[in-house]
């Protein structure tokens, strides 16, 4: 039954993703592809990695398809505004197919390649949590043995916002985002007020629990960005203007923190990242709780684009 | 019984899937929209069903978050739907 059930799942996959590639309109593709990114989720669980399933309904049920979404609208009205709409002749059909196939087939053969079993530092992991007092080995790789990929990684996200932010013209720079709806239905604005307390609830709890179970920052983070997002854009609070020094020290403050305990290491526990035993899941849940502020921040900003507003006097 | 409970979640999943695609090839957008709705329902009661015949209780954690952002994912259907009506009301679109 579960191979069963495994089998069903990978053809309903592969057919959504063809029906995504296949769908004309951007729109449909877009809403298409949420629910692949739903059942993506599922699909995850049934590989035992849960911690990534949660992740991957985060980002790609929740802040991807609102980013798509903005873009595509963005890019019909850029349209509307009078260039020829793009369409795709059969030669470039052809050779992105046969692309796709290319890649499709490496990847197949690159993992087929693999030596079985496949080589694991799973039991050396397990065997050295104990000493920093997590229960969730996901949680200890990520903050605890490979702390500094993950610092690098939360050091990437704030470097792309500053991407994104680049593109504001120079009379708009540190004004505020435009996200509101221009007249946002009432159903939209009912959403707003009765989801984003559960979606807060639900962040917390996914950012305690990381430490012993499934769960963490990034998982968090995306949430609350997105319950951020739902009340922007139903305009029950304005976007914040990007010059805000409040914001900025909060989007700093998470890697910041990061670092700091780092360098403390040298001083506390002889290394860069090293914690001292006994404080270690304190210190480990400390910089979770300020790192998801600082991702839920960069994510909803980098939804919400450069600034298109002037700043106010 | 955890073999009843995978059945139960593959005949669920299999329901779902029906139906997503009559939905996804829809000409309405508020029917195509409800696809995701249903994914998000029909994928939670799956994943419960798993999680108790596989005793994982975090499974749990994950039917509660594609519940949350499959009502997301309706909010943020809703973009662009206001400039259309603004644009048929007055088709001079305005540029940001």
């Amino acid at each position: 039954m579960n191979l069963l059930l495994d089998l069903a799942l990978v053809a309903w996959l592969i057919v959504l993703a063809i029906h995504v590639a296949r769908t004309g309109d951007d729109r449909n593709a877009i809403i298409a592809f949420i629910a692949f990114g739903l059942l993506l989720g599922l699909a995850w669980t049934r590989l035992g990695a849960i911690d990534v399933a949660l992740t991957e309904a985060a980002i790609g049920g929740g802040i991807t398809g609102l980013l798509l979404l903005r873009a595509e609208a963005h890019l019909r009205r850029g349209r509307q505004a009078g260039s020829a709409p793009r369409k795709a002749s059969g030669a470039t059909s052809i050779v992105a197919a046969l692309a796709s196939a290319a890649i499709a087939l490496g990847l197949g053969l690159a993992v087929l390649a693999f030596p079985s079993p496949a080589p694991t530092l799973a039991p050396p992991a397990l065997a050295a949590i104990d000493a920093t007092g997590l229960g969730n080995p996901v949680t200890a790789v990520l903050l605890a043995y490979r702390a500094l990929d993950t610092l690098l990684e939360k050091v990437v996200v704030l470097l792309a916002l500053l991407g994104v932010w680049a593109l504001t013209p120079d009379h708009l720079w540190g004004g505020a985002p435009a996200l509101k709806e221009a007249n946002p239905p009432q159903p939209l604005l009912y959403l707003a007020r009765t989801l984003p307390p559960f979606g807060v609830l639900i962040a917390v709890y996914m950012v305690w629990v990381g430490a012993d179970a499934p769960g963490g920052t990034f998982q968090a983070g995306s949430i609350l960005a997105a319950m951020w997002l739902l009340v922007m854009l139903a305009g029950l609070r304005p976007a914040p203007e990007t010059r805000s020094r409040l914001l900025r020290l909060l989007l700093v403050g998470g890697p910041a923190l990061f670092f700091a305990i780092g360098f403390l290491g040298f001083a506390v526990a002889g290394g860069f990242l090293a914690y001292p035993e006994p404080l270690a899941k304190a210190l480990i849940v400390g910089i979770e709780a300020a790192l998801t502020v600082a991702i839920a921040l960069a994510l909803g900003l980098l939804v919400a684009g450069p600034s298109s507003k002037a700043p106010a006097p | 019984m955890a073999e009843f409970l995978t059945g139960a979640a593959l005949f669920i999943l299999a329901v779902t899937a029906l139906g997503l695609f009559r939905v996804l090839r829809s000409e309405l957008a508020v029917e195509r929209m409800m696809a995701v709705q249903l994914l998000g329902t029909g994928a939670a009661a799956a994943l419960l069903l798993l999680g108790a015949a596989s005793n994982t209780p975090a499974m749990t954690d994950v039917a509660l978050l594609l519940m949350l952002l499959a009502a997301f994912s309706c909010a943020a259907f809703t973009l662009g739907q206001s400039d259309e009506a603004a644009d048929a009301a007055a088709p001079k679109g305005d540029e940001p």
